[in-house]
């Protein structure tokens, strides 16, 4: 079985660069993407199981993602946990109600973030892939 | 000099008073005051949701509306207008509490000199603005002061979280093995950083305390537990001084009605403080049990061997920012732990303080309710008219699909669930009870008591099952769910009996009901 592809999000690249240490020593692959823009286009290219997301991010902050991801077909069933600086009590319900499984706050408990990306995976509703290919080509 | 007309509204249904009244101003220059006069206040709110007005001369005893209450009607039809109250002579305990409700002043009626009224309005204007800048100007300077300190943390967390994830890296062996040596410095690079988190939570928990945002959800739970887990949160620390961490709780303690997160933040906080105060080889013990002076509270306390506290010191401790002078220990903190202890004790009902002897010890003692099912329904159960009608008890519940959630996603479901229960109540007649197991048992279930007959809570169940079903958000935590409800009638010899007695009669018939669902095992279920 190849390994499940998770797409990191954040804009500080020590903090891209631990988590995907930490990811790679659990047998996950990783993709990057430092900005709202490059999210979109890196979740289209590579299809990720997983995306770990920022919220406070250039060109289009973590909220605003969210937002396009929900809005594409393509893109929607990937199941998201935001990993934030952000206050948790002003953002986690925020965070939640855009589409996120779940909210973590930096620095994050490596044990319980691990738990729940082992956790998400299978519970996300995507939808067959091959149709899902042919929608998105065009 | 303000030249400007002072547009007053009278609100006066005495027709002699009222022409006292307009006497007083005959006085005074043409065009420096404008009087309207209203007798009822129904009217009186009309005009001052249409009209401006500078100022309210309001009687207190109007034929439509009953002392207090008008003052707060009047105070809410125009919250920016300055209120004078106008009592009679026997009426000098109301007024003072008018001014609680927003009256910035009270005359008593004959005692007002001729020329006294105007001058007393005038100056009345003149104090409210000064009022209003000051109260604006603190406004802003707080709002800033708060965007100041969130930014600030959220600033500082960004690269604490770089540090902490390498630092864990190395310290979890990914990047290879490392000499004892090499372990041991990382651990004490790791203490540090967590310090660090524990302040820059502490830095934002006290922007939430003055913004009065500070989350507390109170619970029903085994406060035996709680504190038991903060005491193994400590352990590493207190034997890395040699310390002697005793924990001494009865069994059979009542439930409290806390929100264990917040106990465990305050109890954590109190015993890494009697710790780092207790030198070498001292000792520390926590105590639990129902607070003698008080037996609708639990008492709590944490007994360190340290260095004491002065007088001067002890009166001090709870404020924000303060610290012990010349204390070496002190130096690694904020001073902001027990000013967070004490808004998190007190705005669960309790009270926290200190004894101390310097070059003795400390003793930090807090209390917190004791769990009363009669206090949390009283409120829904006093309505006299409804006393015969049956009260219905939901119980909806949670399940996973494959029997295992993190704890972040239980309280993610736990928020969802609270979240769409309460879009299903009326708020006078229904209450979403806390939860009341054991919390490994009972996360996902929750309960409602509502006012309803058995058609009324066949809607209602109905009404809460459709509202699950609808929410994308719920389906997302994977959860599956079920409602169901029973009905538990008023006995013909409760409904007559003194409203006391009869909450405390449907409180103890819930109470069976609800343990009954609670310890019901799931396999029971179809």
């Amino acid at each position: 079985m190849s390994n499940k592809k998770i797409l990191i999000v954040d804009d500080d690249p020590d903090v891209r660069r631990g988590l995907q240490v930490r990811l790679k020593a659990n047998h996950y692959d990783t993709v990057f993407a430092s900005d709202g823009i490059s999210t979109i286009s890196e979740a289209r290219k590579h299809v990720p199981d997983l995306i770990i997301l920022d919220l406070g991010l250039p060109a289009g902050d973590g909220f605003a993602v969210m937002g396009l991801l929900q809005a594409n077909d393509f893109l929607s069933g990937i199941p998201i946990i935001v990993v934030s600086a952000r206050d948790r009590f002003a953002n986690k319900e925020k965070a939640i109600q855009a589409g996120a499984r779940a909210f973590f706050q930096k620095p994050v408990d490596n044990t319980s973030l691990l738990a729940m990306i082992r956790k998400v995976p299978g519970e996300s509703q995507k939808l067959e892939l091959p149709l899902v290919h042919d929608l998105g080509e065009v | 000099m303000n030249t400007r007309t002072i547009r007053v509204l009278l609100v006066e249904d005495n027709a002699d008073d009222a022409i006292l009244f307009r006497e007083m101003f005959r006085k005074e220059q043409p065009g420096s005051f404008e009087l309207a006069h209203r007798e009822r206040m129904s009217d009186a709110v009309d005009y001052l949701t249409s009209l401006p007005v500078d100022i309210v001369l309001l009687d207190m005893g109007l034929p439509d509306g009953h002392g207090l209450e008008t003052v707060r009607r009047a105070h809410a039809a125009a919250p920016q207008v300055p209120l004078i109250v106008l009592t009679g002579l026997d009426d000098e305990d109301i007024a003072a509490q008018a001014l609680k409700d927003g009256a910035l002043d009270y005359l008593v009626k004959g005692q007002i000199e001729n020329r006294a009224l105007p001058r007393a309005l005038r100056y009345a204007i003149e104090r409210h603005q000064t009022q209003m800048e000051t109260e604006k100007i603190r406004n802003q300077q707080l709002q800033l002061k708060d965007e100041f300190l969130s930014h600030v943390s959220h600033e500082l967390r960004s690269p604490l979280t770089a540090i902490y994830e390498f630092v864990s890296i190395l310290t979890d062996g990914i990047a290879g093995e490392m000499n004892s040596e090499q372990a041991e410095y990382l651990q004490v690079t790791m203490r540090n950083v967590l310090q660090l988190r524990s302040m820059i939570d502490h830095l934002l928990d006290v922007t939430c305390v003055q913004g009065g945002k500070l989350s507390v959800e109170p619970r029903c739970i085994p406060i035996a537990d709680v504190i038991a887990e903060a005491v193994t949160v400590c352990q590493a620390s207190a034997t890395a001084k040699e310390i002697a961490l005793a924990l001494e709780v009865p069994a059979g303690l009542p439930r409290a009605y806390a929100d264990p997160r917040r106990l465990r933040q305050v109890m954590i906080n109190l015993i890494s403080n009697a710790i780092k105060f207790t030198p070498l080889r001292g000792a520390v013990t926590v105590q639990a049990k129902v607070y003698d002076a008080n037996p609708k509270f639990l008492l709590v306390q944490v007994a360190d061997t340290g260095c004491g506290l002065s007088p001067q010191d002890a009166q001090h401790v709870f404020e924000r920012l303060y610290q012990v002078p010349g204390s070496q220990a002190a130096r690694k903190g904020l001073g902001l732990g027990l000013y967070i202890c004490k808004e998190l004790v007190s705005r669960q009902g309790g009270e926290v303080w200190v004894n101390s002897k310097l070059r003795e010890g400390s003793m930090f003692s807090f209390t917190a309710p004791i769990f009363s099912l009669d206090t949390l329904i009283a409120p829904v159960l006093r309505n006299e008219e409804k006393r015969s009608d049956p009260i219905a008890l939901f119980e909806v519940r949670m399940r996973p699909a494959d029997g295992w959630l993190t704890d972040e996603a239980r309280e993610e479901a736990a928020l969802q669930a609270r979240n769409l229960l309460q879009k299903c109540l009326m708020p006078a007649l229904d209450v979403l009870l806390p939860q009341m197991g054991p919390a490994s048992s009972d996360e996902g279930v929750f309960l409602v008591m509502a006012r309803a007959n058995e058609a009324g809570a066949t809607v209602m169940s109905k009404r809460i099952r459709e509202q699950f079903a609808r929410s994308e958000q719920f389906a997302r935590t994977g959860l599956a769910f079920s409602v169901s409800y029973s009905l538990i009638k008023t006995a013909p010899q409760d409904v007559h009996a003194p409203m006391e007695e009869f909450v405390r009669r449907v409180a103890s018939k819930m109470q069976d009901r609800i343990n009954a669902m609670l310890f019901r095992s799931n396999g029971n279920e179809q």
